[in-house]
């Protein structure tokens, strides 16, 4: 009772305060404070140790379990430099940074909203401790910004050219999805992937066309992405314009349409006469796609914490017959057994790439579902299979029930009318899978049904980063809606209460007046 | 007079559903705001309009009051005018009402589950079985070891928990963003463990989410069942490290109390 009623006013004093707070500071630019290293040591003791390590070797216990991997801060090297591009070393305020807003794609969380700013320096100036690149070192100016050159369609198109000339489609691919044809390393040794540049909300360091020529200028110290500066333009090199250009170039790749929405959890299944004929078919351009964030198996043996693919983009069409669902996400490699490209970017063994639909075979009502991890012993799922195979076998499909991880069935793919076809372009895997709606084996398949909410879920092996097994990314349920063709009522229903709306009102007034006189 | 008022008190009634409720819901729960589903609003605002009819025509004055100016309106040939733009108004409200039904969306329905729900007498876990109206934390009675214990309860989240309930605590981990409903657990927010007794804690991480009851719809949540995972020592270290890295005081038992 009284704790309650102490919660409740430190809870009002907390707003009260953090509301004078946000009135008094109304964003000032942080400012380069000296920083107390002993009070930096104990929040560092609290908070960063378990991944960056007690002496900040980046060998906490957290350390194996994340990629990227957690910085070392013995070393000194930073990986997002905003100084001028000749400094040896990041700036303060870098450091600040990356601590305050956090490493958006990665572990490392924004510390703004526990720490306040003086904490913040503090451990800024603590972490500089640990390494001696910073000794007798000022800090170093920053890097300049005045060149800036606007966006415009001229400045994409040579920025477009400058992205080929200085190959960076040899780490990024060609549209910028990250589908490298080299295996990239930290000079750790640790894997990195190139960053897929059309996923802008994935930038460690910020996104905007500021950021992006910082980051083209000074690279990414410690990783394969290289400094684009040099004082003479040369082989590999571009010149302080052509830098602006290609930040333009590559801010017009974004795609925020392909970002997940918060809440967004219906896959919309739309009513067509006539289905797609292959995942390359014109009509998916009528569908509206919906994103889910995609993660790692991390609840039954044998567990997974090193993804690579983090997304995937779903469409579904449907009509009298037949269901088809157009699966697409960006991924690094076609990873296909006996492919010689794929083969040298894997980091493990090469695996094949996959994709996984799971519905529930009983479409429930009142909300109780088979539990989202294949079903339990009273509910059974469903699931549609898609593997590339090998490069003999070529790709195959499945189809299979469960209650249970355990307790796995294979079906029959003819029978239910489950075919597949697929494709990688570019970085980005289509694969569309079609079926009956209605099958023969109603106990062990789902009855897809228009105006129905069905449970339905998503799983993805990336076979480059070696995922097989229940070594996979996933979603949890999400729900498929096949709305019903609504044709001609969305207009009628409307347009017809409205004339019974003004018929009825004015006989009404009609009625009155002539009462009145 | 009364006309006037009863559409303003229906504009307030929308107004507070639709901001005021998630900005009492943002306050409560820093960065999220929780509008009202779209089916459960218009439930609601079927329950405000008829509300406001019903007060404010209960009695005779104030029937006439209401229902006067309307038929003055309608009735009226001076105000043919007004009758008609009425007309059209009240038309269209009907209109735009039936398409926001017929129209196509893609909500998703409304899921309702308990969050606490009531904790079993006794569980079965790591082969013993445990009174959870008795039990408590045996690593609390420690105060030498408090430390240690707390500080391998942290390796332990940091093996194990944090990819979902975040190195924050605030249950926005690196992969939370693979879950809607529910989210992983905020530790730091008044609402959970710093409601709870070490028990149903201990109870909650050690069968995880398949083993709610049935009111906390035990399909949905990817709560992993951590008895087949760790041990019963490590679950008693991790939520010696939850209270002590968050600053919250775990609830004690009534009987504690008296
Ligand atoms: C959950 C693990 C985790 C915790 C806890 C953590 N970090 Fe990090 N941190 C990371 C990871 C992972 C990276 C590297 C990301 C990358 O390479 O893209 C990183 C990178 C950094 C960087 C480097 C930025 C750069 O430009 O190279 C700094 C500075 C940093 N962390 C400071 C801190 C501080 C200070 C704390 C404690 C308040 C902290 N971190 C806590 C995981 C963590
Ligand atoms: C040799 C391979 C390689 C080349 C060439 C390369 N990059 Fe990169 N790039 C990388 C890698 C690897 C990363 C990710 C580093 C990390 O996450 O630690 C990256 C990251 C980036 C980022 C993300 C920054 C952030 O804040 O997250 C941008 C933007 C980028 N590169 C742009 C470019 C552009 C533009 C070019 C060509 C001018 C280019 N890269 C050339 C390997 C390369």
């Amino acid at each position: 009772m009284t704790t309650a009623q102490a919660t409740k006013r430190t809870m009002g004093a907390a707003l009260l305060l953090a509301v004078s707070l946000a009135l008094a500071l109304v964003p000032t630019a942080a400012e380069a404070a000296p920083g107390d290293t002993a009070n930096g040591k104990v929040l560092y003791e609290k908070k960063c140790w378990w991944c960056h390590g007690k002496t900040g070797e980046a060998d906490g216990p957290a350390a194996n379990f994340v990629i990227p991997p957690p910085r070392d801060f013995s070393l000194g090297v930073y990986k997002y430099k905003g100084s001028e591009p000749k400094a040896e070393v990041v700036r303060d305020e870098d450091l600040f940074r990356m601590i305050s807003d956090g490493m958006p794609g990665t572990s490392m969380p924004a510390w703004k909203s526990v720490l306040s700013d003086k904490d913040r320096w503090d451990l800024v100036a603590y972490i500089k401790t640990l390494t001696d690149m910073f000794e007798g070192t000022p800090n170093p100016a920053p890097i300049d910004l005045s060149g800036k050159i606007a966006s415009s369609e001229e400045s994409i198109s040579l920025g477009a050219k400058a992205y080929e000339a200085a190959k960076c489609f040899e780490c990024h691919g060609v549209r910028g999805k990250g589908d490298t044809i080299k295996k990239l390393k930290e000079d750790s040794g640790k894997r990195v992937w190139p960053r897929n540049l059309t996923k802008q909300w994935t930038f460690r360091a910020g996104s905007t066309v500021e950021d992006i020529y910082t980051r083209v200028t000074n690279g990414i110290p410690n990783t394969p992405m290289p400094s684009f500066y040099s004082e003479k333009t040369g082989e590999g090199k571009l010149s302080t314009e052509d830098r602006w250009h290609v930040a333009n170039y590559i801010k017009s790749l974004e795609e925020t349409q392909k970002a997940p929405k918060d809440g967004e959890t219906v896959v919309k299944g739309m009513y067509v006469a006539e289905l797609p004929k292959s995942e390359k078919d014109e009509i998916w351009n009528e569908a509206t796609g919906v994103a889910f964030n995609l993660v790692p198996q991390i609840i039954a043996k044998e567990r997974f914490f090193i993804p690579a693919n983090d997304l995937i983009y779903v469409k579904a069409m449907f009509n009298e017959k037949e269901v088809a669902f157009l699966l697409e996400w960006d991924d690094r490699s076609k990873s296909v057994p006996g492919d010689p490209v794929a083969e040298g970017i894997a980091w493990d063994t090469l695996t094949p790439d996959g994709v996984a639909v799971q519905t529930s075979v009983v479409i429930p009502t009142a909300g109780e579902k088979p539990y989202f991890g294949h079903g339990d012993a009273s509910h059974t799922v469903s699931m549609l299979y898609w593997t590339a195979g090998s490069v003999e076998t070529g790709p195959k499909e499945m189809i299979m029930s469960a209650n249970g991880i355990a307790a796995r069935e294979p079906g029959d793919a003819k029978a239910a009318g489950f075919t597949t076809s697929a494709s990688y372009e570019m970085g980005t895997w289509k694969v569309m899978m079609k079926r009956s709606l209605a099958t023969a084996n109603k106990e062990k398949e789902t009855q897809f049904e228009a105006g129905r909410y069905i449970p339905i879920a998503f799983a993805n092996w990336d076979g480059s980063n070696g995922e097989s097994g229940s070594k996979h990314t996933m979603t949890t349920w999400v729900w498929l809606l096949l709305k019903p063709d609504t044709g001609s009522e969305v207009v009628v229903i409307p347009g017809v209460i409205l004339i019974l709306l003004v018929g009825g009102q004015l006989a009404m007034a009609a009625l009155l007046r002539k009462k009145k006189s | 007079m009364k006309l006037q008022k009863m559409l303003l008190t229906i504009a307030v009634g929308y107004l507070i559903l639709k901001f005021g409720v998630p900005l009492v819901g943002s306050w409560l729960h820093p960065g999220a705001w929780p509008v009202i589903p779209t089916s459960v609003m218009k439930m609601y605002m079927t329950f405000v309009i008829v509300g406001s009819v019903l007060v404010y025509t209960f009695d005779e004055e104030g029937y006439r009051q209401i229902v006067g100016p309307i038929l003055d309106l309608y009735g009226d040939p001076g105000k043919v005018k007004y009758c008609y733009a009425a007309t059209l108004a009240v038309a269209l409200l009907g209109a735009w009402v039936a398409y926001e039904y017929v129209k196509p969306t893609f909500d998703a329905p409304v899921e309702l589950r308990s969050v606490h729900p009531a904790p079993p007498s006794s569980v079965k876990m790591w082969g013993k079985s445990y009174n959870l109206a008795t039990l408590e934390n045996p690593l609390r009675a420690d105060k030498e070891n408090f430390a240690k214990n707390s500080e391998e309860g942290g390796v332990v989240y940091y093996q194990n928990c944090f990819y979902c309930h975040g190195d924050l605590m605030d249950g926005k981990g690196h992969f939370a963003t693979g879950f809607n409903n529910p989210l992983p657990a905020n530790f730091v927010d008044v609402g959970t463990i710093a409601q709870l007794t070490e028990s149903f804690v201990f109870w909650r991480i050690g069968s995880g989410g398949p083993g709610l009851p049935g009111e906390g719809a035990p399909w949905l949540s990817p709560m992993p069942i951590w008895h087949t995972l760790l041990s019963e020592d490590e679950v008693w270290k991790v939520i010696l490290f939850l209270y002590d890295y968050t600053g919250h005081s775990p609830r004690v038992t009534e009987k504690h109390e008296g």
